[in-house]
C-alpha cells in the first residue's frame, strides 16, 4: 500500500492530467492508483474531478473555453475507464439512475455529455438517449427504467420549446420524477413556469443540481417509509 | 419614407426619420403559416410557400423587411449533408442535419463540389427570393443568409471533433474553413442575383460563450473575411452570446453592420465602436417576444433604442409562435418611441 505522499503525488498527477488534457497523464495515474491498491473512489474524486473543479474555474475565469474543456474530458475518461471497474459502492450519500438526452429539433449534444460525464464520475447509472430524441421516447425511457431523475437538453432555442410537453407527460405519469433541463438558452424562469425541478446553464451546475434533487427525493421516500 | 427607404438608407448611413424595425434572420410567424393554410414543415421545400410565408410578416405587422430561407441548413445540403424536415411533426420543428459529410479527421480533404449553385435548395432559394421580391419588394427591403464557414463545418462534421481540432490541429482546421468560405461566396452571390438587399452572415458556432477572442481573431475571422468581401450588397455579421470582447474583430470582417443578440451590453458596444458604426440587435426574442407581456416588449425595445441600437433586430429567429399582439407592441413601440429620438 502506498503512503500518503505517494497517494498524494497520484492523485495529484491524475488532478493535473485533467487540467492539462493529458490523456495518457491520466491513463498513468490511474494504473498507478489501481496497481498500489489506492481506493478507486476517492482517485476519482480526488483526482480527476478535483481537476475538473479546477476546469469549471478555468472556465469561469474564461481562460479556457469549450474546445479546451472537451479535451479535459477526454483526459478524465481515460483515468475514468480503468478507475471504474475498481470503485466499491459509491457512498455519496447518494445513488440514482438519469434518463438524459437532447430533445428533437436538436442536435447538438456536446453540454449534453459534460454532464452525462458528470453523472457517470458520481455513480450514476445513466440511459443515454443521444441527441434530436422524439419527445415521448423520454417519457418511456423514464416509465421503462423507473428513473427517478430526467435531463433534457437543448442549445437552440428552437428546439427548448419541445421540453414542457415532455416535462408535463412525465409528470403526469410519475409525478415524484425529478425534472432538470439545461442548455443555453434555458433559465431558471423557464424551469419555474414549465414545472421543471432544477436547472443548469452548464456541466457544473447540472451535477450539483442532480445531486440535491435525488437527495430531496430519497427525503420525500424516507418520510413516507417511515409514516407507513 | 417607406420601410425600404428605410433600411437601404441606414445601410448607406444617411439620414432617416427613426431607426427601423427589421431583421435578417428568420421571421415567419405562425398567424402567417395558419392565415395561408401552409404547415411549417412544408415552406421549406417549395419557393412559393416560402415566399408567400415569408411576405406575411410585413404585410400582418408591418415588420420592415422580407427574409428567406427560415431553416439553417441549405448550404450544408448543397454541400452533400442529408437534412431532416420532420415533415410528420405536429408542432414546429426546424430540419436538421441527418447524415454529415465528414465522419472524422481522416476525411476533412474536402472541396466544394463544381455544381453547388444548382445543388440542394439553392434554385429553390433563387425563386423564392425573387417571388417575394415581385410580391413585397417595393415596400420593403428583402433579405437572405448564409451561415458563416465554422457553423457551417459545424454542421458537415461533428461539432465536437471540429471544436477539438480548432484547438490541436488548427491549420487543418483553416483548411477546411477556407473551403467552406468558398461555398458560402457562391451561395450569397447566388443570392445576389436572384436580386436581395442585404445578407446576414450568421457565424453562430463561433461565439465567445465557445471559443477564445484568440481563436476567433487566428482562425475564424480570415475565412469570415473572405465571405464578406465577397458580397457586393450590404451585409451583416450576426454572431450569438457574450460578443463584447469581440465586436471591434466583428468590425474587421468588414461588414455593413454587425448584429448581437440580448448578452451583448449595446451600450458598451457603442461606446467602443463609435458613433457611426452600425450595430444592430439586441433583444431576446423568445423570453421578450414571445413568453413576455406585451409592456415587457415594450419597455425592451426602449431600452435597445436608448442603447444605442442603428436598427431594433431581434438576438436570432423570430419564433413562429409569437402572439401576434407581442409583434404588433414591438413594431409600434419602435414607430413611436424611436420615431421621439
Amino acid at each position: 500500500m502506498a503512503d500518503e505522499a505517494r497517494k498524494k503525488e497520484i492523485y495529484e498527477k491524475l488532478r493535473t492530467g485533467v487540467i492539462q488534457y493529458d490523456e495518457d497523464a491520466c491513463r498513468e495515474g490511474a494504473q498507478e492508483a489501481v496497481s498500489e491498491g489506492l481506493d478507486a473512489n476517492e482517485a476519482i474524486f480526488d483526482g480527476l474531478v478535483s481537476g475538473m473543479e479546477e476546469v469549471g474555474r478555468l472556465f469561469e475565469a474564461q481562460e479556457y473555453f469549450v474546445p479546451e474543456i472537451l479535451m479535459c474530458a477526454d483526459a478524465l475518461y481515460a483515468g475514468l475507464d480503468i478507475l471504474k471497474p475498481h470503485c466499491k459502492q459509491m457512498d455519496l450519500g447518494v445513488k440514482g439512475s438519469v434518463v438524459i438526452g437532447t430533445v428533437e429539433g436538436d442536435v447538438h449534444d456536446i453540454g449534453k455529455n459534460l454532464v452525462k460525464m458528470m453523472f457517470d464520475v458520481a455513480g450514476f447509472t445513466v440511459y443515454d438517449l443521444g441527441r434530436d430524441v422524439p419527445l415521448d421516447k423520454f417519457v418511456d425511457e423514464q416509465l421503462k427504467t423507473d428513473s427517478e431523475l430526467v435531463c433534457l437538453s437543448a442549445m437552440m432555442t428552437t428546439s427548448m420549446v419541445g421540453m414542457p410537453k415532455v416535462i408535463e407527460k412525465i409528470k403526469a405519469k410519475n409525478p415524484n420524477c425529478m425534472i432538470m433541463i439545461g442548455g443555453a438558452p434555458t433559465s431558471k424562469e423557464l424551469a419555474d413556469k414549465w414545472g421543471a425541478d432544477g436547472y443548469a446553464e452548464d456541466a457544473s451546475n447540472a451535477l450539483k443540481e442532480a445531486i440535491k434533487m435525488v437527495a430531496f427525493l430519497k427525503k420525500l421516500r424516507d418520510e413516507k417509509i417511515q409514516k407507513k | 419614407m417607406n420601410s425600404r427607404e428605410r433600411v437601404l438608407k441606414l445601410f448607406k448611413k444617411e439620414a432617416i426619420d427613426r431607426v427601423p424595425c427589421f431583421s435578417g434572420m428568420g421571421n415567419i410567424t405562425e398567424t402567417g403559416i395558419n392565415k395561408l393554410g401552409y404547415r411549417f414543415a412544408g415552406i421549406h421545400l417549395d419557393a412559393k410557400q416560402m415566399a408567400e410565408t415569408a411576405a406575411t410578416t410585413y404585410k400582418l405587422f408591418g415588420y420592415e423587411c422580407g427574409v428567406v430561407p427560415v431553416d439553417l441548413c441549405v448550404e450544408a445540403e448543397a454541400m452533400g449533408c442529408i437534412i431532416n424536415v420532420y415533415p410528420h411533426a405536429e408542432g414546429i420543428l426546424y430540419p436538421t442535419i441527418k447524415e454529415k459529410l465528414i465522419h472524422g479527421e481522416d476525411d476533412m480533404d474536402i472541396s466544394v463540389p463544381k455544381d453547388l449553385a444548382t445543388r440542394g435548395r439553392i434554385p429553390l432559394l433563387k425563386e423564392a427570393i425573387r417571388l417575394l421580391k415581385a410580391d413585397i419588394g417595393d415596400n420593403v427591403a428583402v433579405g437572405s443568409y448564409v451561415l458563416g464557414p465554422f457553423t457551417l463545418a459545424g454542421q458537415i462534421m461533428e461539432l465536437n471533433d471540429l471544436l477539438k481540432l480548432s484547438f490541436k490541429k488548427a491549420d487543418k482546421v483553416a483548411k477546411l474553413l477556407d473551403v467552406m468560405a468558398d461555398a458560402l461566396v457562391i451561395v450569397a452571390k447566388e443570392y445576389e442575383k436572384a436580386g436581395v438587399d442585404y445578407i446576414t452572415v450568421r457565424e453562430m458556432g463561433a461565439t465567445s460563450d465557445v471559443l477564445s477572442p484568440r481563436v476567433f481573431k487566428n482562425l475564424i475571422l480570415p475565412p469570415l473575411q473572405k465571405v464578406i468581401r465577397a458580397i457586393s450588397g450590404f451585409s451583416v455579421l450576426h454572431i450569438c452570446g457574450k460578443t463584447n470582447d469581440i465586436v471591434t474583430a466583428m468590425m474587421e470582417a468588414g461588414p455593413t453592420a454587425i448584429s448581437v443578440e440580448q448578452k451583448n451590453d449595446v451600450a458598451e458596444s457603442r461606446k467602443k465602436l463609435g458613433s457611426d458604426a452600425l450595430i444592430f440587435g439586441n433583444f431576446d426574442p423568445y423570453n421578450v417576444l414571445v413568453s413576455g407581456t406585451e409592456d415587457l416588449v415594450r419597455s425592451t425595445m426602449r431600452k435597445c433604442i436608448d442603447d444605442g441600437v442603428s436598427a431594433v433586430w431581434p438576438g436570432c429567429d423570430i419564433w413562429p409562435t409569437v402572439p401576434p399582439q407581442n409583434m404588433t407592441a414591438m413594431i409600434d413601440e419602435v414607430k413611436t418611441y424611436g420615431g421621439k429620438k
